[in-house]
């Protein structure tokens, strides 16, 4: 059962998909049919500790660096312009390989070079966030973020987070001026 | 009134009205060409599938009444009346646009507007000007858009290719380039504002041409110009090209340094009326002579790209070629065609054709960009845009039957 999204709405996964352990956030987007610099999105992930900072420079995933160190966390790759259908990007979290100190995973979608470039999330058409269950493969929630995050270069899209046993999903969807590098050194990365 | 950015998409249910809207438009530039707004109504797909819902000077209502366009309202330069509730359920989208039609682009327009009026107020406001673009010659300003409800776009994008390439984005009849001028009675689309000044084709007394002409498809063919005395003028091709990877880093945290930029390097086939024939290109260091035998020769070889003159050949004398086929081939660099977005321009006097390699296939590095021949009394230019492994199948394509050998720079 797919939920649609909206900013600050909470999802709990465990209700949603009882006994996930593998999750897939796909991000997707259409190439630019306009003349002007591609649009290029990226998402990446944030591992936190429960003081909501990364415990190191290698918990930012991102497309400079696929894959954490203890493999929960892998980055399919860069797509540069949209081309491709469905997820043109995706992050795949295997719940059952999170470290114990982290407490949870901040997902974000920005807008590469999204200053210089004087693009944002409405420029781009059927730009989507969505969340998969990876053991069934059913969409269990989906952003739009062309839509809803229209003024918007980045943003804080979601984060998983532990709650005792089990994995709770929180919809976020806070805009961020000023794009990866601020984000992540928000988050505690050494930039 | 709330002002809108670039891009902000919104609810019309939010600005106070779910049916009757009107659509008040400033446009206003410093180009010497004329500003035509029109208002394409597209289908689910985004695409022109009626015709009759391409509203414009020609054709300014809708067949129910439900699109119009009203003239100057508001103090605005158009309007458009739009009752959402009349329109048939098979119209999805409402794209505002402007076109210029000859020189300039939209870099030259001074401060406009489209405005949401409801009920006689201004409601929204999506601000713009000649500072927010570069060399796009129509614009898709704003739209009306039905997502579960109406929603309204402030949309801001365009195309460098005009009226014609924003046709061919909404799916409708493509205009053709110069040398088969439409006929005025012609569907609407291809009768719309009229398109890019098509030159009469060149015959009998030489003509002054101003036009740019844009070969978007392939076998797109333009005559040259003659000169004074109708004599064939020295062509001036240009080949020009994208850095995909300027700012990118290579490496674990972009450590490893600036990605390099990519190779293409100019040349050409070519056979002359008196059957000499030879190849043209900087491998292999044949940079060709402009003052003897072909009188076709290679200006510099820019590597990078990064130069705004990209790499130039000369075709001095035009009168004598049989067959020139210009190609492009990607040396180094990890950019292939289909990320640097080559173009060629054509240069004949005062004639400027511009070919772009639009339908690039990433895997191959050979492209024959456009085939210059002789017809008759005249020289034609035809868009090829051809891919291949490497020269070999190009000329086993093209006749020329060369023999090659391996070659480095």
């Amino acid at each position: 059962m797919a939920v649609s999204l909206s900013k600050g709405g909470n999802v709990s996964l465990s209700k949603e998909a009882p006994g996930l352990t593998k999750v897939l956030v796909g991000l997707g987007w259409d190439v630019r049919a306009s003349d002007g610099a591609d649009f290029d999105l990226d998402a990446s992930v944030f591992l936190c500790a429960a003081s909501g900072k990364v415990r190191s420079d290698s918990d930012f995933i991102f497309y400079n660096n696929l894959k954490s160190s203890d493999g929960s966390v892998e980055h399919t790759g860069d797509n540069k312009t949209g081309a491709g259908e469905g997820d043109d990007e995706a992050v795949k979290v295997d719940l059952s390989k999170v470290p114990a100190d982290v407490q949870k995973l901040v997902f974000s979608v920005t807008i590469h070079e999204a200053e210089s470039r004087k693009q944002n999330f409405g420029m781009v058409s059927n730009a989507f966030v969505r969340v998969v269950n990876e053991t069934d493969n059913k969409e269990i929630t989906r952003y739009d973020l062309s839509e809803d995050s229209s003024v918007d270069t980045a943003m804080m899209f979601a984060e998983l987070y532990r709650n005792g046993a089990e994995w709770k999903f929180r919809a976020v969807g806070q805009g961020f001026k000023g794009g990866l590098g601020p984000l992540a050194k928000n988050l505690g990365v050494n930039l | 009134m709330q002002t809108l950015a670039r891009g902000q998409k919104g609810k019309l249910a939010d600005l106070g009205s779910t049916d009757n809207v009107e659509i008040a438009i400033q446009v206003s530039g410093k180009s010497p060409s004329a500003l035509d707004v029109s208002c394409f109504g597209l289908d689910g797909d985004g695409k022109l599938s009626d015709d009759r819902y391409f509203i414009f000077f020609n054709q300014k209502d809708s067949p129910e009444g439900a699109l119009k366009m009203q003239g100057g309202k508001y103090g605005a330069e158009e309007s458009f009346g739009v009752a959402l509730s009349k329109l048939p359920g098979t119209i999805k989208r409402m794209v505002f646009t402007v076109a210029l039609d000859g020189a300039g682009t939209m870099s030259d327009l001074g401060p406009c507007y489209v405005d949401i009026v409801i009920g006689g107020t201004s409601a929204a406001r999506y601000a713009f000007s000649g500072a927010d673009f570069g060399q796009e010659k129509a614009l898709m300003m704003f739209e009306l858009y039905f997502k579960d409800m109406w929603r309204y776009s402030a949309v801001g994008q365009g195309f460098n290719g005009g009226l014609s390439a924003l046709l061919k984005n909404f799916g409708g009849e493509e205009l053709s380039p110069a040398g088969a001028a439409k006929p005025a009675a012609a569907p609407p689309p291809a009768a719309a504002p009229p398109p890019a000044a098509a030159p009469a084709a060149a015959a009998g007394a030489p003509k002054v041409s101003l036009s740019k002409v844009t070969l978007d498809k392939k076998g797109g063919k333009v005559s040259l110009i003659k000169g004074g005395a109708g004599q064939q003028q020295p062509i001036h091709v240009n080949l020009n090209w994208d850095n995909p990877n300027a700012g990118k880093k290579v490496g674990l945290f972009g450590l490893g340094g600036a990605a390099p930029p990519p190779d293409l390097d100019l040349g050409c086939f070519w056979r002359l009326t008196n059957g000499d024939k030879g190849v043209i290109q900087p491998l292999g260091n044949k940079f060709g002579s402009r003052h003897a035998e072909p009188f076709i020769y290679l200006d510099k070889d820019d590597r990078t790209g990064a130069s705004s003159d990209g790499e130039n050949l000369f075709i001095m004398r035009p009168d004598l070629i049989d067959m020139v086929v210009v190609f492009a081939m990607v040396y180094e660099g990890t950019a292939n065609f289909g990320n640097v977005k080559g173009r060629l321009t054509l240069k004949n006097g005062s004639q400027e054709i511009f070919v772009p390699l639009n339908s690039p296939d990433s895997r191959l590095t050979f492209c024959a960009i456009c085939v210059i021949k002789k017809n008759g009394n005249e020289v034609e230019i035809t868009k090829e845009e051809r891919y291949f492994p490497g020269h070999p199948e190009c000329d086993a394509v093209y006749g020329f039957g060369f023999r090659w050998v391996a070659g480095s720079k």
